[in-house]
């Protein structure tokens, strides 16, 4: 990333570090999964049928797009999730 | 492990209705329970970061009236956030979910539900590439976190809302690379003429403009995005005129590079709670459709049920917060309080006039069937099962044309989504093909759990 997509300004809670994919992330306590992989510039959030990227849409709960598997739980919808420390979070590949 | 809880009211959705509602019932004494999905109090409208320390960043015709977030921090009403309700049954008997960990049901002698509203989209090729986010999505990332969903972004659909969220991503130092309305230049205008009596709301829209105007930002009017590319992620939006029917003018196509994209169409409420409790609805075009149909004092046709904010009718938070208390008031009668028949009053006056302003706008923003006629077969119209307008258009010829018949033949609509997503979609589709007025097409029915839940959370 070219720039920092966090709004400067802003008091945020405590640096933590969390895993995507194996990549450490930092994020701040009490960002949601999405937030934080967004900040990190992490658009695509899972892969369809057919190989192609799938990312957050409605960002509220209500559309399922943004589902990862968090700790070794699938389905899980990142805009909803808040981030821990240490959390392990992976992309999943949809079912037919 | 179940635990069972009692009160005299619970509310459904912590939002600036359902807030508004405690905050009545509060004063009155009644032990009132709010539940709400999300971890903080205050619905989409009222989201604001979650870290102390930081300006509200919550509109200002919210912050000037008391505070309803702290207004309910009473004794009397308990909030259970992170819960998700999972169904109402005839007894009134409340099942949610707690912290995906365990299952609560309670028991209230009334019901009200505020189940607020979602966004609704007009797909186009290339919307399901990961960048391109709903408007409120982006209105939520940087209101509820304080993150941008990259530096630069294109904000496209039809309505005002596209300008605050790409005012706000301005003020917070992103850069807008266009708006695309599919509205007219005129519309925004007339909005601003018309709109003077609303006061904050238009006088923070003309910040916005006048914002977005100064920092050279394109505003095109008549356009729509006609394309979303990218090889793995967007990369490029191609967007085209269009004319007053909103067919796509040839040869007028540009394009424009991002690797963001806000999209917003406006709002259809969250009927999905309501329905399976058996409230009956009732069908207002200019109110977005199918909405929860209640009587002057907000009571659905299930008695001890009631309904208030965007389910009873897409109309905008002030009207909500309006309904809350009308709604709070309707139950307090109902349990055979004394209630201010004045306040009763001066708030149905209130509603009435803001009323005529939120359908004459909505009237304003309505989509015009030829853009879901004109959706190319390729596109996805139920992301969740994978379905495309061309299977939809097939399948409409073959004779199953309601949204029922394409759930059993297509599956359209029964992913994770539930149809929370394509099924206001198939349902302008399918109004659109058979040239036939939304209101012959019902909703899908609607069975417990409403919400996704653990199965983890019974077994404990």
């Amino acid at each position: 990333m070219t720039r920092n997509l966090r709004i400067p300004g802003i008091v945020r809670g405590s640096r933590i570090q969390f895993f995507f994919n194996g990549r450490e992330i930092t994020a701040f306590k009490g960002e949601t999964v999405l937030a934080a992989l967004m900040a990190a510039g992490i658009k695509t959030l899972g892969v369809d049928p057919h190989g192609k990227g799938r990312g957050a849409l409605c960002g509220m709960g209500v559309c399922y797009q943004c589902r990862v598997s968090i700790d070794g739980r699938p389905g899980r919808r990142a805009c909803m999730a808040q981030v821990r420390a240490g959390m392990v979070i992976e992309t999943e590949k949809d079912l037919p | 492990m179940i635990f069972k809880k009692r009160c005299d009211v619970a509310i459904v959705g912590g939002g600036v209705c359902g807030l508004a509602a405690a905050a009545t019932l509060a004063d009155q004494k009644l032990d009132v329970l709010v539940l709400d999905e999300n971890r903080y109090l205050g619905g989409q409208v009222l989201r604001s970061l979650p870290w102390p320390g930081n300006a509200s960043g919550i509109h200002k015709i919210f912050r000037s009236r008391p505070r309803l977030v702290d207004k309910t921090a009473t004794p009397s009403v308990t909030i259970l956030n992170h819960t998700q309700v999972m169904g109402i049954d005839k007894d009134l008997e409340i099942l949610a979910e707690k912290d995906r960990k365990e299952i609560i049901g309670i028991r209230p002698q009334m019901v009200l539900a505020a189940t607020g509203a979602r966004e609704t989209f007009v797909p186009f090729p290339g919307w399901t590439l990961p960048g391109v986010m709903a408007a409120g999505g982006v209105q939520t990332l940087m209101k509820g976190a304080g993150v941008l969903p990259g530096q630069y972004m294109v904000v496209a659909g039809m309505g005002p809302f596209l300008t605050a969220v790409a005012g706000l991503f301005l003020k917070n130092k992103g850069m807008p690379t266009a708006i695309l309305d599919f509205g007219k230049r005129a519309d925004t205008c007339r909005l601003l003429v018309h709109g003077f009596r609303q006061g904050a709301k238009i006088l923070e829209g003309v910040r916005n403009l006048t914002g977005i105007f100064l920092a050279g930002v394109p505003c095109r009017y008549r356009t729509m995005v006609v394309a979303a590319q990218g090889s793995r992620e967007l990369e490029k939006v191609v967007a085209a005129r269009v004319d007053s029917l909103g067919r796509i003018i040839g040869g007028t196509g540009k394009t424009y590079k991002t690797g963001c994209l806000a999209t917003g169409w406006g709002f259809v409420p969250n009927l999905e709670l309501p329905m399976q409790a058996g409230c009956s609805l009732t069908h207002d075009p200019d109110l977005g459709g199918w909405v929860v149909a209640v009587t002057h004092d907000f009571e659905t046709s299930i008695p001890g049920i009631f309904a208030a904010g965007e389910i009873t009718g897409i109309a905008g938070a002030s009207i909500s917060m309006i309904e809350g208390e009308l709604a709070a008031l309707g139950i307090l009668k109902k349990l055979g309080r004394n209630v201010d028949v004045h306040r009763m009053a001066a708030l149905q006056r209130q509603r009435k006039q803001s009323l005529s302003f939120s359908t004459w706008f909505n009237r304003l923003h309505r989509v015009p069937d030829a853009v879901f006629c004109a959706i190319p077969d390729t596109v996805l119209i139920c992301r969740c099962e994978h379905i495309t307008m061309g299977e939809i258009k097939t399948a409409v010829e073959k004779g199953y044309d309601t949204p029922a018949m394409l759930k059993k033949v297509l599956r359209c609509g029964m992913g994770l989504c539930q149809g929370r997503t394509c099924g206001p979609v198939v349902n302008r589709i399918l109004a659109a093909l058979t040239r036939r007025s939304a209101e012959a097409f019902p909703v899908l029915p609607v069975r417990t759990p409403v919400k996704q839940v653990s199965v983890r959370s019974f077994l404990r």
